[in-house]
């Protein structure tokens, strides 16, 4: 008989996963502090860090200014001093602002001293389109999986979001978080016990025998959309969430394309240099040839207008289509 | 005659919300303006209150769960006295208006 006193799970939204995995960690290691527009008082732009403010003081939850290289600059150098900063950066498309410290400083001390200089802090950023515009919309984690030093990760689901988080905050960073504007709205089910999830693993959401569809992010639930009116045309869709992007879990996906000996890379960011021919190549590199086929973002900047936006994107009518394709039927 | 109060889709791009807290219980009369129940979305309180006059029979969902955009959460009827149906799948739509806080 279990225990019934203490559920297993508990449903919750996007951001009270995040919330819970940040809560956790700030308790564990007093090391742990965040930095970032509105993460104070406001609770986070996501409301993602709400009650954290009230919880650990002005000290551990510091509000800045519009200042995103700054932010990610002293971020950087926090962690080279022994903190374990988790900065947070509203917008996606902002985090270019700190490339140089994040990836120049961040990414290769490691390297550069030989050891003696690491730079635990994870950049928790937000991607992707929702009406607002091209330089608010943007998906550009493929620009940083190829970096040396740098982990690159994005939860599709609250257990993800929760579970990745904590890995996060306790990894060799430095570690680029990425969640998406339309996830936040989608609850799920998050283990109540302290469960951390690994980085380099994937996870298979839907088997399937006919071809596999792999994908990260809010793109994740457009691909299931497309595996149900794919069943419905005879076609059998594998799911897989890639989870971690850098590192890639790519037995898993090798094993998948194995069994059904084709693959559908998807994602919201440009297909060019994206996430997609990574996964593609190394899927060669290891099994040979099979047919592929990338979906991504029309080669053009995300409009805010409400008819170019969707225009733009990728949905599950595109996959499908894609997967019409690919497989000949 | 019945009425049910259905999860009103308030917020664009929300599916689910959580119940909060209701605000009055079965057997309670309402008025037009009465605060019903706040709702939670992922990032804002929705306050329902009342377009119309009735009593408040049966709450279908508690504070906590969670309920898709459109399914009922609570039968009302325009007296007290009249008996329930077994399925509130035929009611009529409660007339409510809503506030996102």
């Amino acid at each position: 008989m279990s225990d019934n006193s203490i559920p297993i799970v508990k449903r919750m939204f996007f951001r009270e996963a995040i919330a819970k995995a940040v809560r956790e960690e700030m308790t564990a290691n007093p090391r742990v502090f965040i930095m970032g527009q509105d993460v104070g008082a406001f609770g986070g732009s996501y409301r993602e860090f709400d009650g954290l403010f009230a919880e650990f003081g002005a000290e551990r939850v510091r509000d800045t200014p519009v200042a995103e290289a700054a932010t990610i600059g002293i971020g950087v150098g926090a962690a080279a001093a022994g903190y374990r900063p988790l900065v947070s950066i509203t917008y996606m498309d902002f985090m270019m602002l700190g490339f140089d410290a994040l990836i120049n400083y961040g990414a290769k001390s490691r390297y550069k001293t030989g050891g003696q200089l690491t730079s635990p802090v994870v950049v928790k950023t937000t991607a992707g389109a929702l009406g607002q515009g091209v330089a608010h919309s943007q998906c550009i984690e493929s620009w940083l999986m190829s970096v040396p030093g740098l982990k690159v990760v994005a939860p599709s689901t609250p257990a993800d979001a929760y579970g990745l988080m904590k890995t996060a905050l306790r990894a060799e960073g430095p570690v680029v978080y990425i969640d998406h504007k339309r996830l936040f709205p989608i609850p799920g089910d998050v283990p109540m016990e302290e469960t951390a999830i690994p980085f380099g693993q994937a996870v298979v959401h839907r088997a399937g025998l006919d071809v596999t569809i792999t994908s990260h992010s809010f793109m994740v639930r457009v691909a299931m959309e497309a595996a149900k009116k794919l069943e419905e045309a005879g076609i059998s869709s594998e799911v897989i969430d890639l989870r971690s992007l850098a590192p890639l879990d790519m037995e898993t996906v090798a094993a998948s394309v194995g069994r059904t000996g084709f693959l559908v890379t998807l994602e919201e960011g440009q297909t060019t240099c994206g996430v997609g021919v990574e996964v593609a190549a190394q899927l060669y590199e290891r099994i040979g040839a099979r047919p592929w086929a990338r979906v991504g973002a029309l080669r053009a900047p995300v409009s805010s207008n409400p008819v170019l936006e969707p225009a733009c994107l990728p949905d599950a009518a595109r996959v499908v289509q894609a997967v019409h394709r690919l497989l000949g039927r | 005659m019945i009425y049910q109060l259905t999860v009103p889709a308030a917020v664009p791009g929300v599916e689910e919300i959580r119940i909060l807290e209701w605000h009055k219980e079965p057997g309670a009369a309402i008025e037009t303006g009465d605060l019903i129940v706040e709702l939670e979305t992922h990032k804002a309180v929705i306050e329902v209150r009342a377009g119309q006059a009735g009593v408040l029979r049966q709450v279908l969902a508690q504070a906590g769960d969670w309920r898709t955009i459109g399914l009922p959460v609570a039968l009302f009827s325009s007296d007290a006295s009249e008996e329930l149906p077994s399925d509130a799948a035929g009611a009529s739509a409660m007339l409510v208006e809503f506030e996102v806080t």
